[in-house]
């Protein structure tokens, strides 16, 4: 077996890069949407069947086993070709959750059907009535002989319908603390008692979707973990995963959809334009740079806090800024459903205006990253 | 849902006015769920045809028309009131487009016995004419160039003529040997094809193709046609302003209203101090709008030049356009996950925003028009 952590940085792109020529299908380059299993299903297989599902994962476990500097190097290549994301929430969620904090059993019994796509997970978080305040949750699974009952009612839990595994936080005590009482569950969706519903987003996609729990029986060896202890295994999976939301390569993709738009329609002879259009170019180098800074800290090893929260405020905000000018540059096609073609392609002003809208949502809204800054970094008093 | 402007604080409506805000407001309670916006969304023609003969009925169609045309001959100061209202209910009826650019254009043309014969059929709502002016995307010239009229055939194309899908005939601006000259062509004319874009709001855009169609009456000479079009279009885009108005608040309310009922964390969101600024400030966006829409009908009202009103036609449509768009990302933002679904109303003014800015100029080239007229 490759040992990829051996090969210096620049051959492991190149073979990063023609595996990708070679591979990855052209026409699900570059895509605004999130792909759903009938279009990705098949690049999933392909990437399984190299082994590259799970690079992050160590290769005891099936993955690639790539330090942080080669995983990092690995999200540029894939970002850089324009690869979507398929459902990937096992390898990047529950997977690694599973090495930290799973039994050997539920390891076994999972984590190869992760890698060889038998699994598709989703995941399970928030209600109707807990967003932000995810600690109110309310889905409640009451123990039963071997068995949790679950009941409640979970949402905008993004490609559920595609998923045949969820992976939810739900009550197991009411009393104390709400962040005490909660518990990280395994629930496969074709249990009995499971609807999906699926939610239309402002895009006209069915994105998201809600989940209704209706007296699930599920095994208790489908806890992770201890009961009541799913608040502090959530949040530690959250920490993984947050350095890439500051990757500057989304705003990078909608600031070449903007070049394209503007090349189309002659916008780089008005220097007004010119002016900003640098703006928001800088806005996204200056990104670059706090990026590099925060990937040299694991790099070397080391650990990214709450800090990591001003990327996600200018990553996500840079993001609908480009997509603001680019509404300025449509003129009256910024009230147009479909991509105007421009150049040599087609770009929708409309559509990455509006999916650039719940950036600011999901992850934790940029409100909530503020308050993070404030309370964690500055201390300002409560 | 409670007006939540400074209109009941600080401003006086006149007996009459309260009496026309009254019945729009009434007119628009009949659908605060917006079933009908969602009903006529993506189907042609993109509106509802029951609600055009109620307007047509209540006698909005005729409000700035004369009353030798079967008009009522009110202000735009009277008509505001009702537009405001379209906005904040999501009325799917072309009312901009159709009784005010289309039956001004026609007004100010100097085809008397044209304007006899169909302004009181489109006061009544029997037919809707359509204007097609525009030739190029993002521009606000109404000098024809790309349409020609030689020898009674017209040929070019027309592009972003709105709600096309229910005209009967189309009001064509056409170049000829003396200059811009307005035509009608009816709907079904041979060798006019049109082709339509779907918009996020649900209605549609139409590129109408001119293949030696047989010009129709010719509506207006070049002596007026340009002045006519320009005109009416200032007019059109104060329409559009007062819709975009209404959009805003009605928005901003549905905001507000949110921010009192959902709770995070045991409160409210909207004891978040920094909601509340945000919410502040799209209050204050929406005021500072509507000051500009109250100061600019009652220019229109008045004695204004052409100039004056193009003037200030473009500091309300910048500035109506970019708070509309402002307040209605921001109360996307404030809803949180369901502002984010097609489910949730609030998005359909998100949507109604992008189209209404955009619509007959957007902010951006309204600054440059009024940066080469008044600076
Ligand atoms: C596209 C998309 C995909 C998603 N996918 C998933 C998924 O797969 N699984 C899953 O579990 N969840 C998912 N989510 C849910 C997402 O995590 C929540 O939307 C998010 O946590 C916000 O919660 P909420 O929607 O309930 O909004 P609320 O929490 O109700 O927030 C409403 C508004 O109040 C603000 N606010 C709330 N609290 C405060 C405060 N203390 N101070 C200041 N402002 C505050 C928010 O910033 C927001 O503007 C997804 C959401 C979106 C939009």
């Amino acid at each position: 077996m490759t040992d990829y952590n051996a090969m210096t940085d620049d051959d492991f792109r190149k073979m990063l890069y023609n595996w990708l020529v070679e591979n990855y299908p052209n026409e699900l380059r570059f895509l605004t949407e999130r792909m759903h299993w009938d279009e990705c299903g098949d690049w999933y297989m392909t990437l399984a069947n190299k082994g590259w599902l799970a690079p992050g994962w160590p290769t005891e476990h099936g993955g690639m086993g790539l330090d942080a500097n080669k995983l990092l190097i690995l999200m540029e290549e894939f970002e850089d070709y324009g690869v979507g994301r398929t459902p990937d929430q096992g390898m990047t969620m529950i997977g690694p959750l599973l090495i930290q904090y799973g039994t050997q059993e539920q390891r076994e019994r999972y984590l190869p059907k992760i890698l060889n796509g038998e699994n598709i997970w989703c995941q399970g978080y928030s209600e109707p009535g807990a967003g932000s305040d995810l600690a109110s949750l309310r889905t409640a699974a009451v123990r039963d002989g071997d068995d949790y009952v679950v009941n409640g009612h979970k949402t905008w839990t993004t490609l559920a319908m595609d998923a045949n595994m969820i992976f939810t936080l739900v009550r197991t005590n009411k009393e104390g603390k709400k962040q005490q009482g909660i518990t990280f569950l395994l629930i496969p969706l074709d249990t009995p008692g499971i609807t999906v519903r699926p939610i239309y987003n402002l895009g006209m996609h069915d994105e998201f979707a809600e989940v209704f729990f209706d007296d699930v029986r599920v095994p208790v060896t489908n806890v992770v973990g201890k009961e009541n202890d799913g608040w502090t295994i959530a949040k530690a999976l959250l920490g993984h995963e947050r350095i890439f939301i500051g990757s500057p390569k989304m705003a990078s993709l909608a600031m070449n959809r903007l070049k394209v738009l503007a090349e189309s329609t002659n916008m780089f002879d008005d220097p007004l334009f010119i002016e900003r259009y640098t703006v928001l170019k800088l806005e996204i180098e200056d990104l670059s740079a706090a990026y590099t800074r925060f990937v040299e800290v694991l790099k070397r090893g080391g650990h990214i806090g709450a800090e990591v929260s001003m990327l996600k405020i200018w990553n996500t905000e840079t993001q609908q800024r480009i997509t603001d000018l680019m509404l300025d540059v449509a003129g009256e096609n910024c009230g147009v459903s479909d991509a105007i073609p421009a150049g040599d392609t087609a770009v929708s002003a409309a559509g990455e205006f509006i999916g650039a809208r719940p950036t600011t949502i999901y992850g934790g809204s940029n409100q909530i990253q503020r308050n993070i800054l404030a309370k964690a970094v500055l201390k300002l008093p409560s | 849902m409670e007006d939540i402007s400074l209109q009941s604080r600080i401003d006086v409506l006149s007996e009459e006015q309260m009496m026309i805000q009254d019945s729009a407001v009434a007119f628009i309670a009949q659908d605060t769920e917006l079933k009908k916006v969602r009903e006529n969304r993506f189907v042609q023609p993109g509106y509802d045809m029951q609600t055009w003969a109620e307007m047509a009925e209540a006698g909005w169609l005729g409000f700035l028309m004369p009353e030798e045309y079967d008009g009522i001959d009110l202000t735009f100061s009277d008509l505001s009131l009702i537009l405001i209202q379209l906005g904040k209910g999501l009325v799917p009826a072309p009312f901009s487009a159709t009784a005010v650019l289309s039956a001004r254009t026609i007004v100010k043309t100097d085809n008397e016995s044209f304007k006899k014969a169909r302004l009181p059929a489109l006061i009544s709502g029997e037919w809707m004419p359509a204007v097609a002016w525009q030739e190029a995307r993002a521009t606000l010239d109404v000098k024809a160039e790309n349409v020609t009229c030689a020898d009674g055939k017209l040929n070019g194309q027309k592009l972003f003529v709105p709600d096309a899908g229910g005209a009967d005939a189309f009001i064509v601006s056409a170049a000829t040997a003396e200059g811009t000259v307005l035509y009608v062509v009816e709907n079904d004319a041979s060798g006019l094809s049109i082709e339509y874009a779907q918009r996020v709001d649900g209605g549609f855009y139409a590129t109408l193709t001119f293949d030696n169609v047989t010009a129709g009456e010719q509506l207006a000479s070049a002596a007026v046609a340009e002045q006519a079009l320009a005109s009416a279009l200032d007019e059109a885009r104060l329409a559009a302003s007062a819709e975009l108005l209404g959009v805003m608040t009605r928005a901003l309310e549905l905001t507000v209203d949110y921010l009192t009922q959902r709770v995070q964390f045991d409160k409210p969101i909207g004891s978040f101090q920094s909601l509340q600024h945000k919410a502040v400030d799209l209050f204050v966006l929406s005021e500072i709008s509507r000051s500009v829409l109250l100061h600019t009908t009652a220019l229109f009202d008045g004695e204004a030049s052409d100039k004056e009103r193009a003037i200030a036609a473009s500091q309300l449509k910048s500035r109506c356009g970019d708070a509309a768009l402002q307040i209605t990302k921001d109360a996307i933002q404030l809803h949180g996950g369901i502002g984010y679904t097609d489910e949730c109303n609030i998005g359909l003014y998100l949507k109604k925003a992008m189209y209404l800015s955009s619509l007959w100029g957007n902010p951006s080239a309204h600054r440059n028009r009024y940066a080469s007229l008044a600076l």
